[in-house]
């Protein structure tokens, strides 16, 4: 209101219409409408605001006790229904399949190289990303990491069956010096490589800002105290990097263990991830009972590592606090 | 030796190559030159203070010299050594940050033992050097804190110990005691100064607090515009500024423009003002533009009609008015209109306010200086390099 007594454009003379803009004007009358905003409810504001996040939640529990609720029933394959009495058969039966065992493990080590390998090759990108003085080096670098976003995983890992293929561009260019054809698809290492090269963008983007939060003058510290590049690294930028690289590890880690697209297109089959086996489950054997344990077992998983990963870092991890 | 740090011998070792000379030195930022030339010695045990406006160029020297920058011209010498080639953390120099730059997942005592770590000190040793620093800072006992538990200028100290704990032959200082409040920043100052006698260490600081390079020096370096414009012990650089910049930067006092004619005097209208060049190189020539400083201290009031103030022969009497008086607890500020020098605000300083008599606004009163405190410059250098 302060705004409006004081309009010093129409005491100069000028139409008042330029000197009050539209946008003011709006913004009053919104203020007006939430001056008359009753008191009480400011409590149910905060909750309102809160609903929808809360809903998708919601629906995700309610997701899992219908789950939790299959898996504990057996398929009866003459009806293809889910039987009526609770039972263990299923949890049972994957402990003692082989091909499960084989998937599970297939998972968790693909889950810890590509996360390992996804922070070793995003930690230099960040740096150079957040550190670099030239504006066109750092220009460079950013399309660089968000153009793969453009480009779907589906679609990204169809162009490596191109590249990589049996007829593909390597295997070409392989068979001009006459070397190959190589079988370069289908096997553990090309889906770890996808998945690496899937997973990189996420990586950067999450240490960047941790990178970024280093005051370079830390960095010219610890030279003035003697250490060389490489030990303010693993002294100093390492260590105050802490919660952008367990972010980053929660994120790779987290999306490489229930990654479904690389292992089926990458791996055609022969390198399935766990998420692979529950869709296999439910739409090739029709067995909703069975899909539901792995699915249950992948949660839980995925749970424990993200667990691991936030109590490995500590409280302040993800610097959601502020507390350094 | 109170700290028993006695193996460092506070006279220079044999060869007595000055601890820092600089000769010719530059960088550029762009098109930019953040410093332009910058040549200076600086003997091994002195404290050096660099005082200038903010973007004179003063990091960026400092910068160079310990090597976090290269500069685009000109070179570095460290006690006799062209060190152009060599990194910073090769350099035997210890740094105070501006903001500090503390590492915040260590303690105290681990910031502290971070040097002595990395310069590969004996592993046995370290205990007990960095509770000996942590003493000399005054710290005990806090060691195991981190820097955020810590006060702001417990912080500091820390930030003192580990630039000082592995007893570097340079130390250098980016206004580290800028964001402290006043009481805590001249209690700091003091502290520095008593350290860096105890351990006799040679010293840059860089400051643009004015009363902090005055208290602190040995000498003192006056920058402006990426340049140094003097170069003196504190008292030389205060009493006979080289450059109206500095006689201008330093102090509080008026400037009066006007014609110079051989004497040195200045020539305001009718008025003819005597006064002093204090530097050969900038005084003015007859008949060309002068600029002069007048330090308001050395502006004497009197009421209108009343004799000297106290007898020694003052060359001017001029007829003022007060137009403002600012009590400043010590001292008043007046600020005086002289309708004979077209109307110019005269800026004086009376100490001891309480011992005589106080002149309010409007007071007519008669203003007189002695012609030494009238500093006459070439006024082509006001424009030149004033940033
Ligand atoms: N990295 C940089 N890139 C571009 N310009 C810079 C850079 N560093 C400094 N400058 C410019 O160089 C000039 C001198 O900077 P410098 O930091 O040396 O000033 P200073 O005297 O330390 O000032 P202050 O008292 O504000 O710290 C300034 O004009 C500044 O804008
Ligand atoms: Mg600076």
């Amino acid at each position: 209101m302060a705004i409006r007594g004081g309009r010093p454009a129409a005491r100069a003379g000028r139409p008042p219409a330029t000197a009050y803009r539209l946008s003011w004007r709006i913004l009053d009358a919104l203020e007006a409408v939430a001056a008359r905003w009753p008191a009480r409810a400011e409590g149910a504001v905060k909750w309102l605001l809160l609903a929808p996040a809360l809903a998708v939640v919601g629906l995700l529990v309610f997701g899992l006790v219908v789950m939790a609720d299959a898996s504990l029933r057996v398929m009866d394959f003459r009806t293809y229904q889910l039987g009526e009495d609770y039972s263990t058969a299923n949890y049972v039966r994957l402990f003692g399949w082989g091909a499960f065992h084989a998937t599970l493990w297939r998972s968790l080590v693909a889950t810890l190289l590509v996360t390992l390998f996804c922070l070793l090759l995003a930690f230099p990108y960040a740096y150079a990303l957040t550190r670099t003085a030239s504006a066109r080096l750092r220009r460079v670098l950013l399309v660089g990491l968000f153009l793969p976003f453009f480009v779907g995983q589906v679609v990204r890992a169809y162009g490596w069956l191109v590249i990589l293929g049996q007829q593909g561009l390597v295997n070409q260019a392989l068979g001009l010096v006459g070397l190959g054809p190589y079988r370069l698809l289908f096997s553990y290492p090309t889906v770890l490589f996808g998945l690496v090269q899937y997973m990189l963008p996420f990586a950067v983007l999450m240490l960047a800002p941790a990178l970024a939060a280093i005051p370079e003058e830390i960095e010219r510290a610890a030279a003035s105290c003697g250490a060389s590049r490489g030990r303010t690294l693993l002294r100093v930028v390492l260590p105050m990097a802490r919660p952008g690289l367990i972010a980053a590890a929660l994120v790779v880690a987290t999306l490489t263990l229930t990654d479904f697209a690389m292992p089926a297109i990458l791996g055609g089959g022969t390198n399935d991830f766990l998420a692979n086996l529950v869709h296999d489950q439910f739409f090739r054997t029709s067995n909703a009972g069975l899909g539901s344990a792995i699915a249950l077992v992948l949660t839980l998983l995925g749970t424990t590592v993200a667990g691991l990963l936030l109590a490995a870092a500590g409280v302040g991890a993800l610097g959601l606090r502020g507390a350094r | 030796m109170a700290v028993g740090v006695a193996a460092r011998p506070t006279v220079p070792r044999a060869d007595t190559a000055p601890a820092v000379e600089a000769t010719g030195l530059g960088r550029r930022y762009g098109e930019v030159w953040a410093l332009e030339e910058a040549s200076f010695r600086l003997e091994r045990g002195q404290f050096l203070t660099v005082l200038g406006p903010s973007g004179s160029g003063k990091s960026t020297l400092l910068k160079l010299i310990a090597g976090f920058e290269r500069p685009d011209r000109g070179h570095v010498r460290l006690f006799g050594a062209e060190v152009d080639a060599v990194p910073p953390h090769r350099r035997p120099i210890g740094m105070v940050f501006q903001r500090l730059a503390l590492f915040p997942h260590m303690t105290a005592a681990g910031n502290v033992a971070f040097p002595l770590e990395m310069r590969r000190f004996d592993p046995r040793e370290i205990p007990a050097r960095v509770e000996r620093f942590l003493k000399l800072v005054r710290l005990e006992g806090l060691g195991g804190r981190r820097p955020h538990e810590l006060s702001g200028g417990q912080q500091q100290r820390v930030a003192i110990a580990r630039a000082l704990v592995f007893e570097p032959e340079l130390l250098l200082l980016d206004e580290p005691l800028a964001s402290l409040d006043v009481r805590l920043k001249e209690e700091m100052q003091l502290e520095f100064r008593r350290i860096q006698r105890e351990l006799g260490v040679t010293t840059i600081n860089v400051t643009h607090d004015q009363r902090e390079a005055l208290v602190l020096s040995d000498r003192v370096i006056v920058m402006a515009g990426g340049r140094i414009l003097q170069e003196g012990d504190p008292e030389t650089v205060w009493r006979d500024p080289a450059h109206p910049f500095v006689a201008r930067f330093l102090g509080v006092g008026t400037m009066l423009r006007g014609r110079a004619e051989a004497g040195p005097v200045l020539r305001i209208g009718e008025r003819l003002l005597p006064g002093r060049a204090p530097n050969p190189a900038t005084a003015p020539r007859p008949g060309q533009p002068a600029v002069a400083a007048l330090r308001a201290e050395r502006v004497r009031i009197a009421p209108a009609d009343g004799a000297d103030g106290d007898g020694t022969r003052l060359a001017e009497r001029l007829a003022g008015r007060v137009e403002d008086a600012v009590f400043e607890g010590e001292r008043v500020l007046y600020e005086l209109s002289v309708p004979e020098l077209a109307g110019l605000r005269l800026r004086a300083i009376d100490r001891d306010p309480g011992g005589h008599a106080r002149y309010r606004p409007g007071a007519p009163v008669s203003v007189q200086w002695s012609p030494d405190d009238l500093l006459l410059f070439d006024a082509s250098l006001e424009t030149g390099s004033d940033p």
